[in-house]
């Protein structure tokens, strides 16, 4: 294995069940502390990594996406500003309201909350529970796991479809 | 970079549509959502300005459905062509895994064509990425113009690499499917060369978040337990390891077991024996030397006695006891 693949593989975002469950775990705690509704973790590329709570009314790829473009733009602009990196943004809205918190070095946690609690209140939480997930990030980080590769046929099946999704 | 959610059983993908200003990459976008079915297309979403020129990106999504057991989306993002928004574009390029660069086939734009076609490399290259590495292929829109350049000719000018062009006309709808299936075909033939199975080895490092250019097996710094002996700045000649500062210290304790010769400087003196105090002034006597301060007063009181009895002795012998003497 090349020099550069073990590069590409370290970069690779791949996310086990095993870990993901300890995440969702930390998650759920912290929606039920902060009385939030909903709680999404997406990585810094704009594909998200889990959710928790009331989300089945947004479109969640486009949160996603944006949660990303829009973090990415404040870095800049904290850079502008001599600033590494904002790492909470917060938006009001009339009822709901999403504060984005950097969690670790590659994700972002989006907490969507309403009047059933503060803002105060998803604050302290969301710090407690950013400093959780990137302790927890870092033990997982470090892990060496057992490959959960993608079967054989992926790529076969994956061009077939293609086909069936774009026309032949 | 492909993000694989073996909880969610998910493959994603990020394509990024690539080019000069009003080459037609967002036309791409819109006439896929308008061909796609709608079990597969996600919502189209533009960040523009109020001219709908794209000032951040346009996102959208498309799910191709559960593929060997994983469901597989990907994800188009436009980049704002023109010049001036290269902050932007740089960022939405974070984490591509396959790049359609839309030519405009007009010869007035090859130049744009040729400037953006280096920013791209430039930006992948700040990335840490190599355009020869990433799936790419060249949508060549704009064929139906009345003076479009040829393909040989434009294959001569930009794609010395040989990768694979389609020729479009994207306001048409022509093409565009094309270019589309054509890149996501690189993409999951790299991803399929770099994560079957065979091919992977059997260990690697769960990333989902670990800093990208080395995990650091170091758990990062946590509060403060610090179990390494960090020698404050007294010397501390103590040669045992066992580092007494887990809590904040107030100040050196005089320790426990007196430790060889000369401990710490103290600013206390360690409690000497039960009576110090020697200095105290103690206001009243001047002669009490004597220990015992009780028997010393005695003394002085016995003295004033003797000198009081002496003085009416002498007072007496010599006033009345004087004539009584004479008398006698």
């Amino acid at each position: 294995m090349g020099k550069q693949d073990e590069g590409l593989r370290s970069s690779r975002l791949v996310f086990y069940k095993e870990d993901i469950e300890r995440i969702e775990k930390v998650l759920g705690q912290f929606l039920k502390s902060a009385n939030a509704k909903c709680g999404l973790l997406v990585d810094k590329d704009g594909h998200l990594v889990t959710k928790q709570g009331e989300s089945s009314s947004y479109d969640m790829d486009t949160i996603s996406a944006l949660v990303a473009g829009s973090f990415a733009a404040t870095k800049q602009m904290a850079k502008l500003l001599g600033e590494d990196e904002f790492s909470v943004m917060f938006h009001q809205g009339k009822k709901d309201n999403i504060q984005l918190s950097l969690v670790g070095d590659r994700t972002i946690l989006a907490i969507i909350f309403d009047e059933r609690t503060t803002l105060g209140m998803v604050r302290l939480y969301a710090g407690q529970v950013s400093s959780k997930l990137s302790t927890l990030f870092d033990e997982i980080a470090t892990r060496k796991v057992e490959a959960e590769a993608i079967s054989k046929e992926f790529g076969q099946a994956a061009k077939s479809k293609l086909d069936d999704v774009f026309g032949s | 970079m492909v993000q694989i959610n073996f909880a969610r059983r998910e493959v994603n993908c990020k394509i990024v549509f690539y080019g000069p200003g009003l080459s037609g990459k967002t036309t791409n976008l819109e006439l896929i959502h308008k061909k796609l079915p709608d079990q597969s297309r996600g919502t189209l979403t533009s960040i523009a300005t109020e001219q709908d020129r794209t000032l951040f990106f346009d996102f959208m999504p498309i799910d191709i459905g559960s593929v060997a057991g994983m469901r597989t989306k990907l994800f188009l993002y436009t980049v704002p062509g023109q010049v001036y928004y290269n902050s932007t574009r740089k960022l939405v390029l974070q984490g591509a895994d396959g790049i359609c660069f839309v030519a405009d086939s007009d010869p007035n734009r090859m130049q744009d064509n040729l400037d953006s076609f280096r920013n791209l490399e430039e930006n992948l290259k700040e990335y840490g990425t190599d355009i020869r590495r990433i799936p790419l292929v060249l949508q060549y829109n704009k064929r139906d113009l009345p003076g479009a350049m040829s393909i040989a000719e434009m294959n001569q000018k930009m794609n010395p690499q040989g990768v694979p062009t389609v020729e479009a006309v994207a306001v048409k709808g022509e093409g565009v499917m094309q270019t589309l299936k054509a890149l996501a075909k690189l993409v999951i033939d790299r991803l399929n060369e770099e994560y079957a199975p065979g091919k992977t080895g059997s260990q690697l490092v769960a990333s989902p978040v670990a800093p990208r250019p080395t995990p650091a097996p170091v758990p990062a710094p946590v509060p403060i337990p610090a179990p390494k002996p960090p020698a404050p700045m007294p010397p501390q000649p103590v040669p045992t390891p066992k580092p007494i500062f887990n809590v904040p210290p107030p100040m050196p304790q005089p320790v426990p077991k007196p430790p060889p010769p000369m401990p710490v400087p103290s600013p206390r003196p360690q409690p000497p024996p039960p009576m110090p105090r020697p200095m105290p002034p103690r206001p009243a006597p001047k002669d009490d030397e004597g220990e015992g301060g009780g028997g010393g007063k005695w003394v002085a009181i016995i003295l004033v006695i003797l000198a009081l009895a002496g003085g009416a002795a002498l007072y007496f012998l010599a006033g009345p006891g004087k004539e009584l003497l004479n008398k006698k």
